[in-house]
């Protein structure tokens, strides 16, 4: 910073850009857009099949607020460097490292890797906490049949902001902080591939948020997270936000998914062959190479949307030559491809801890990694397992019931390598430990409801009912959000150099994973019964278990705030923790607390892979 | 090398079917196996209730097939995981000692493994595809009654073949006799779900489609829309009276012809 100042007498552009600059200009240039479309947009005709005129507003100002935010932050400073043909000078690079910015670089367009783990982590926890609130206000509502005091519009838009924002904050969850924080440290690295790309990744997120919450003062998002047109295409104007929200977002997991990818390829320390590659690499890398091919479709439908309520187009609009088919085929081909974005890395990061606390070497490695590309590589092929019911291609059920089923294998492996790692282990219990005895439940449950549901004939049952929601709970929250916590317990000391409280932290395990089962297990009984998903009141039978549900969720609650507390009270106070508290063979705790600028003085060379525990013969 | 063998070689060389812990391991494997099949089937079998039509028995008979295929799988990881959890257990700061051995992995329990959840797979398969098979042949059945289902936001209608033109919001069905439902919508998606009969199927604006069920119980059931639709989705509910052949008639020749339609048995929309 002083080298800056020295240079030019004032402070340069790039020293005075931060998050309040991003939010001035953010507002400032929506503002602006806004009063201009609203002055120049010509009214909608009468004779105009669709009206568009505010919806082209609304999405003009978001664009605005967009671009404003992104400027505003220093997302284009390096882009404008090169078109005057020049680059960022050495100092200017180091200040956008964020040396020697103390806490200020949290705040900053910081390209350094752990800086950009830590604002993710804290950014997850936030999408946590809003989409647990929306959850507790579901649960309540439900807690009684006649429950009721949420007006239906306000309840349907929280169920749709609960849903996309529990997407977006599980997609993160594990590539974010620790595919950011760990993953490069992990590999002997000394940043990512593409340092200000891994800034704009995160940005684009914090961009995002804003048209979602934006969206909750102009009619919410009143038709779930996967917004089925052409029920979007008459919702109010709160679509348009979500339309933006999901645009940026999915830039931002394309451009952290190229950036995370060339990373792994490129950078690995000098023989850490793929043989001794960290198993939590492979989860990471394909996590972010299935999000590569999935976001952009995700990308290109919501464009579709908001093109067919701005412009009057008629992408998925039947009644005007469109099909509503084509808009869940391409949702649910991003859709399926996301779940395992979400899940593979959580239990790749518990495949990672099982040899650390069972001291012995990783129950067949090679497995692993084949169960994690077959997974990857069948999930594509997937998708119309949503759409059995939606009479699009009934010949098509038999050919996606053999894909779907067929994933079972691959997932299968990865439960022999679980437990073939707790086979004549010497387990060390810890929470992590526990979170893998825990996924193995959750998992196994949610995985064996997939098989029904994944049958068309039952399926005809269970489409569309509280078993698919209890569903996806046990798969994503059972065995995705446990992998994350566990991850955040057992990397908290590399992170914050402190270690996490261990009483707070179980009590915390055993309230979160007693509620869940609970809850959800109540919500597969309403489900079987009969009860839809998506309702704000149900028949008298289901009252029983969604009371069931309402209890399990109140002791989620009180485990998660227990776990927040645990984690704000230790990042403060906590005892300060020794390089490698596990006694951990990866390359992220032979780097000092807290973890130097360039991670590595020297970079390391690997001769082995990370797993050898265990005595010998 | 001495003549001593190591444990290691032990396990895989001599009986290793005799080792304690396998022991322990295929014991509560086979406890685990029937507590699961038993107590998740019961489970599913309650909440589902009581059939009212084949469709519906055959999903039942399917799902609880599937929850028995399934508990060896279960049982296995939790014997698996309660034996590791009852032995060996360390609390504290620092790690235990290093385990005893370092495998790293067995080609022979990899490969079982695999064949075992491949013939698990490909049983859930052939399964489903004779289900599917039934159902798909019901949908030709030349006895059918064609009924044909409108969605709108926030109710069902219904219109009966023949000539008479009655529509009702009602849905009344003859028992013992296959219908063909097509359906559609005005609107916005719905999706067109008769609980205890076990069918269902999308209401799509712009499109009909089929589904068929023959119900076999008299009674009152429920019908429900199971895609969210907007404002009062949790509303869109409504009964389906199952009655007797001669009732049916009597029902049908009682209700005023409307003139909204001229269905066919293809089902034409208006």
């Amino acid at each position: 910073m002083t080298t800056l100042a020295t240079k030019k007498e004032s402070k340069a552009l790039i020293e005075r850009l931060n998050v309040f600059t991003a939010f001035a200009l953010g507002a400032i240039a929506a503002i602006v857009v806004w009063r201009l479309s609203l002055a120049l947009l010509p009214a909608d005709s009468e004779s105009a099949p669709l009206f568009t005129r505010e919806d082209k507003i609304t999405l003009l100002s978001m664009i605005a607020w967009f671009i404003g935010f992104m400027t505003g932050i220093g997302a284009l400073i390096g882009p404008f460097r090169w078109l005057r043909g020049k680059d960022l000078t050495h100092e200017e690079n180091m200040f956008y490292a964020g040396k020697d910015l103390g806490v200020k670089r949290y705040f900053r367009y910081t390209t350094d890797h752990k800086v950009v783990g830590i604002q993710y982590l804290v950014i997850t926890m936030v999408i946590f906490g809003i989409g647990g609130i929306l959850a507790m206000l579901i649960r309540t509502n439900l807690g009684k049949a006649e429950g009721g005091w949420i007006h239906p519009q306000a309840y349907n838009s929280i169920v749709g902001t609960h849903g996309i924002i529990m997407i977006v904050g599980t997609i993160i969850m594990v590539t974010g902080p620790f595919g950011n924080y760990i993953m490069p440290i992990m590999i002997g690295a000394r940043d990512m591939a593409f340092p200000r790309l891994n800034a704009l990744s995160f940005w684009l997120i914090v961009a995002a948020a804003i048209p979602l919450i934006w969206a909750q003062f102009i009619g919410g998002i009143s038709t779930g997270w996967s917004a089925y047109n052409p029920l979007a295409g008459q919702a109010p104007l709160g679509m348009n936000g979500y339309i933006m929200f999901i645009c940026i977002f999915a830039i931002s997991t394309m451009v952290a998914g190229a950036n995370i990818t060339t990373t792994v390829v490129r950078m690995r320390a000098r023989g850490m062959t793929w043989n001794r590659t960290p198993i939590f690499i492979y989860g990471i890398v394909a996590s972010v190479a299935l999000a590569l091919p999935a976001f952009p479709v995700f990308f290109l439908s919501q464009v579709m949307s908001g093109m067919d309520r701005a412009l009057g187009t008629s992408f998925y609009n039947t009644a005007l030559g469109g099909s509503g088919w084509l808009y869940e085929n391409l949702f649910w081909i991003m859709g399926h491809p996301e779940v395992y974005v979400i899940l593979i890395p959580a239990v790749a990061a518990l495949m990672e801890m099982a040899p650390v606390f069972t001291r012995r070497p990783l129950f067949s490695f090679n497995v692993a990694v084949m169960g994690i590309a077959g997974i990857s590589g069948l999930s594509i092929l997937v998708w119309a397992h949503h759409m059995y019911m939606s009479g699009w291609a009934p010949l098509l059920s038999a050919p996606f019931m053999l894909t779907t089923e067929l994933i079972s294998i691959p997932t299968g492996m990865l439960f022999l390598v679980l437990v073939g790692t707790l086979w004549r282990g010497r387990l060390w219990m810890t929470v992590p430990t526990l979170s893998i005895f825990a996924l193995l439940w959750n998992f196994m449950i949610g995985g064996i409801t997939g098989i029904y549901l994944s049958d068309v004939p039952a399926d005809a049952f269970l489409h569309g009912s509280m078993f698919v929601t209890a569903h996806f709970h046990y798969t994503l929250m059972g065995a995705g959000l446990t992998g994350a916590i566990a991850s955040l317990i057992y990397w908290f000391p590399k992170m914050t150099g402190k270690m996490i409280n261990k009483r707070l932290s179980w009590i915390a395990f055993w309230l979160t994973q007693i509620g869940f089962n609970v809850a959800f297990m109540g919500m597969f009984f309403v489900g079987l019964q009969g009860q839809p998903r998506r309702v704000e009141a149900y028949a008298e039978i289901f009252s029983k278990g969604n009371l069931i549900t309402t209890i399990g969720a109140y002791t989620i609650m009180i485990g998660m705030l227990i776990l927040l507390y645990a984690v704000i009270d230790s990042w403060k106070n906590g005892q300060a923790a020794p390089m490698n508290p596990w006694h951990a063979k990866t390359l992220e705790w032979t780097v000092a607390n807290p973890v130097p600028l360039e991670n590595f003085e020297v970079l390391p060379t690997v001769t082995s892979d990370a797993y050898g525990y265990g005595r010998s013969k | 090398m001495s003549d001593l063998r190591t444990p290691e070689q032990n396990y895989f060389q001599s009986k290793w079917w005799k080792r304690k812990d396998v022991k322990q391991v295929m014991i509560l494997w086979i406890i685990f196996t029937g507590l699961i099949g038993y107590f998740s089937s019961k489970f599913q079998v309650i909440a589902m209730g009581k059939p009212a039509s084949e469709t519906m028995e055959n999903v039942i008979s399917l799902i609880t097939t599937f929850t028995w295929a399934s508990s060896p799988v279960a049982g296995f990881v939790a014997a698996l995981a309660i034996q590791a959890l009852s032995q060996r257990r360390h609390h504290g700061d620092n790690p235990p000692p290093e385990a005893d051995h370092n495998i790293s992995s067995s080609p022979r329990a990899t490969a079982l493994w695999l064949v075992i959840s491949a013939l698990l797979c490909l049983f859930a398969l052939v399964v489903g595809l004779i289900a599917l098979q039934k159902d798909d042949q019901a949908l030709l059945d030349k006895n059918a009654i064609h009924i044909n289902v409108t969605g709108q936001q926030w109710a069902w209608s219904y219109d009966y073949p023949g000539s008479t033109g009655v529509r009702s919001n009602v849905l009344h069905l003859p028992v013992d006799q296959p219908v063909v439902f097509h359906v559609t919508s005005k609107d916005v998606k719905h999706s067109f779900w008769v609980v205890q009969m076990g069918v269902k199927i999308d209401a799509n604006p712009g499109y009909i489609t089929q589904t068929v069920v023959t119900p076999n119980e008299i009674g009152a059931f429920d019908i429900r829309c199971a895609e969210l639709c907007g404002l009062l989705h949790a509303y869109m509910q409504n009964k389906v009276i199952v009655e007797s052949k001669a009732d049916y008639q009597k029902w049908l020749a009682s209700q005023p012809d409307t003139g909204h339609t001229t269905w066919t048995a293809e089902g034409a929309i208006e």
